[in-house]
């Protein structure tokens, strides 16, 4: 368990929305199949009252978190207001804030995630699937039927690309003990270091696998300073060169960002690539 | 988007910082020089890298300045037609400097970059001679840079250029840039100005600046982002549906890795519904070398049964090869059982049929 448990009581920002009234559900059918807390309020600005499959909703963070004794919200609202309920999450006191939200500005993620930090909040995401620890909670959207308990750590930059992995593991027998989408826009809450940090505490971790992809250099970050076994996959090695961000964008990260030279990097610093994700399980294990 | 040198002086000036005097010439129309200007810079507005050396500015005295016009109007640079030029009177030059402010990923800040060896390619300087650039980062809750820090990046260069770097930082923060740069900021006689500026917008905030899309894009990119997905066109025979950039981009991979030749990357995005997944199928349906699509689609917003309702309104000619699994997959999988589609349960099976199917 890292980052959240059983006994979190989760609130949904954007509960009357389409995405979070499904998530909602989902969300606490896991909760309920584990006997965990799962979501316990929802939040809308002018719908509070309501209620979404049995979750009361409030019109801000503040009325939820102290009506429902809640520590950390999963958000679902549109781009151009995720930074203000990031932030708004942060003021209300709560630890923990998952922003499943895509096609947010990156001057809006700049400020609320360092505004977030400044109040000790932690920021998984934006642009991910969430977290999903198999056994304890469901903070997001990722599909509960594919993950077993065990003892393999997932950190990844794209959503979907989480789930095959997830999936080919458990077909494999291999269990996760926490799955973590941390996102793929430039700026991001949780990073593959402090993701990796998390894992070294827990008991139940043995080894990680992390997914990545072209552009920046947060894989590299992350495995060198990993304490424990990690497992690389980089997608995009034979994509179209990133449309790049003028020359001060290449020289900020070192001329980083291609595939390949990511891979090679990794491999530099003793971490196995896996070429193909279907080598990812029999890597793991030699790993655990 | 990036915007064009005039539009992104434009806002400079607006915020303070000195430009060349000048005019705006579309082609076609007429235009008239201030007699003052003894030499000009003629300058096509197109948004190419090493426009210079490509032939994209020209200089010219005030009696060529009609005619130099005229010329790049008929020219191309690096493919691309000239249809406005910008002339500027000539800047006594007595330096170049060269200024940027962008975002660094891993700090989560605005870094700003400066150097007194401006006017020639950046990357060149990085190279030849990493120690000349300046680099500092600023806590983004700032409203100003701090004075330490526009210290620290002069290093001794004349003191009005940090007057300079504060208003390109308000430019920065205020207009949702990914980049503002000044190349070269140049000092004359009478002060300084830009000589050429960058700016490149956040497409996710094009909207609170009242910039209705990115005009960057292709016609087929322009469909694509319309109906909520991603496409870039890759010239082979596979047609390829994902869901989500990083299994989309493995999918391509694998498939190359396989022998195979994609014809595309669609990512078809989150939470895709049945009329999104039914316009990229029909998409990838009227490219004339595709044979064969695989849709590859892991369900976690996206619903598999709205995926399944997609792909059947499509109804393309071209054979296809589905993986589907999560949300809602047993509804999915059954609704495109009924109607005889191929299935597969992991992407290395999908990919392998699919790379059979098109040899």
């Amino acid at each position: 368990m890292i980052y959240a448990d059983k006994k979190t009581g989760v609130i949904v920002c954007g509960a009357t929305g389409n995405q979070g009234s499904f998530h909602i559900d989902r969300m606490n059918q896991y909760a309920r199949s584990i006997g965990g807390r799962g979501v316990v309020a929802g939040v809308t600005p002018g719908k509070g009252g309501q209620e979404v499959h049995g979750v009361p909703v409030y019109n801000s963070i503040l009325e939820a978190a102290e009506a429902q004794n809640a520590t950390a919200a999963v958000l679902f609202v549109p781009g151009s207001a995720a930074g203000d309920s990031i932030m708004e999450a942060a003021d209300a006191g709560l630890d923990l804030v998952v922003t499943i939200t895509e096609h947010i500005p990156v001057h809006d993620v700049m400020h609320a995630v360092t505004y977030a930090q400044m109040r000790d909040c932690t920021v998984i995401g934006p642009n991910c699937p969430g977290l999903f620890s198999p056994g304890e909670i469901s903070m997001g959207i990722m599909p509960a039927h594919l993950a077993t308990r065990g003892p393999v750590g997932v950190i990844s930059r794209s959503g979907t690309l989480t789930y095959e992995v997830v999936h080919e593991l458990t077909r494999a027998g291999i269990g996760q003990s926490s799955i973590i989408g941390i996102g793929g826009d430039p700026i991001i809450g949780q990073t593959f270091a402090d993701a990796l940090e998390r894992f070294a505490e827990d008991p139940l971790t043995k080894a990680v696998v992390i997914l990545g992809e072209l552009g920046g250099n947060l894989e590299e970050e992350g495995a060198r300073s990993a304490e424990l076994p990690v497992v690389a996959f980089i997608a995009g090695t034979t994509a179209p060169a990133e449309k790049r961000m003028g020359h001060a964008g290449a020289i900020v990260t070192g001329g980083e960002g291609d595939a390949n030279a990511k891979i090679a990097r990794l491999r530099d610093l003793g971490v196995p690539v896996a070429d193909r994700l279907s080598e990812i399980p029999a890597m793991i294990r030699g790993a655990i | 988007m990036k915007l064009k040198e005039y539009e992104a002086k434009d806002i400079l000036q607006k915020a303070g910082i000195p430009i060349p005097r000048g005019v705006l010439v579309k082609k076609g129309s007429d235009f008239l020089v201030s007699p003052d200007i003894e030499e000009a810079a003629i300058k096509a507005q197109v948004e190419v890298a090493g426009r210079g050396k490509a032939g994209g500015i020209l200089m010219a005295d005030h009696a060529s300045i009609r005619d130099t016009t005229e010329k790049l109007f008929q020219t191309t640079i690096k493919g691309l037609p000239v249809e406005e030029i910008l002339i500027e009177e000539k800047l006594q030059i007595q330096h170049e400097y060269y200024l940027s402010i962008t975002i660094d990923r891993s700090q989560k800040a605005p870094v700003i970059l400066f150097t007194t060896e401006g006017g020639v390619d950046i990357e060149e300087v990085a190279q030849k001679n990493p120690a000349a650039i300046r680099k500092a980062t600023v806590y983004p809750l700032l409203s100003k840079v701090p004075g330490y820090t526009l210290r620290y990046l002069l290093n001794g260069a004349p003191k009005e250029i940090g007057a300079i770097i504060q208003k390109l930082y308000t430019v920065f923060m205020s207009q949702d840039a990914l980049l503002a740069e000044i190349n070269p900021l140049v000092m004359t006689p009478d002060g300084l100005f830009a000589a050429d500026a960058k700016l490149i917008l956040d497409d996710n905030a094009l909207a609170r600046h009242g910039i209705q899309e990115n005009r960057d894009l292709s016609e087929r990119e322009r469909m694509a982002a319309a109906h909520g997905f991603s496409f870039v066109e890759l010239n082979g025979n596979i047609g390829v549906i994902g869901n989500g950039a990083g299994l989309t981009m493995a999918t391509v991979d694998l498939i190359n890795r396989m022998g195979g030749r994609p014809a595309n990357f669609l990512d078809v995005g989150g939470g895709a519904d049945r009329v999104r997944v039914a316009h990229a199928v029909r998409l990838l349906g009227s490219m004339p070398d595709v044979t064969v699509i695989i849709v590859n689609l892991l369900g976690g917003i996206t619903r598999c049964d709205e995926v399944a309702a997609g792909i059947i309104e499509a109804g393309v000619s071209q054979q296809i090869i589905v993986r589907l699994a999560g949300t809602n997959e047993a509804e999915g999988k059954a609704l495109l059982s009924s109607k005889g589609y191929r299935m597969l349960d992991t992407m290395e099976e999908a990919v392998t049929a699919a790379v059979e199917a098109a040899s």
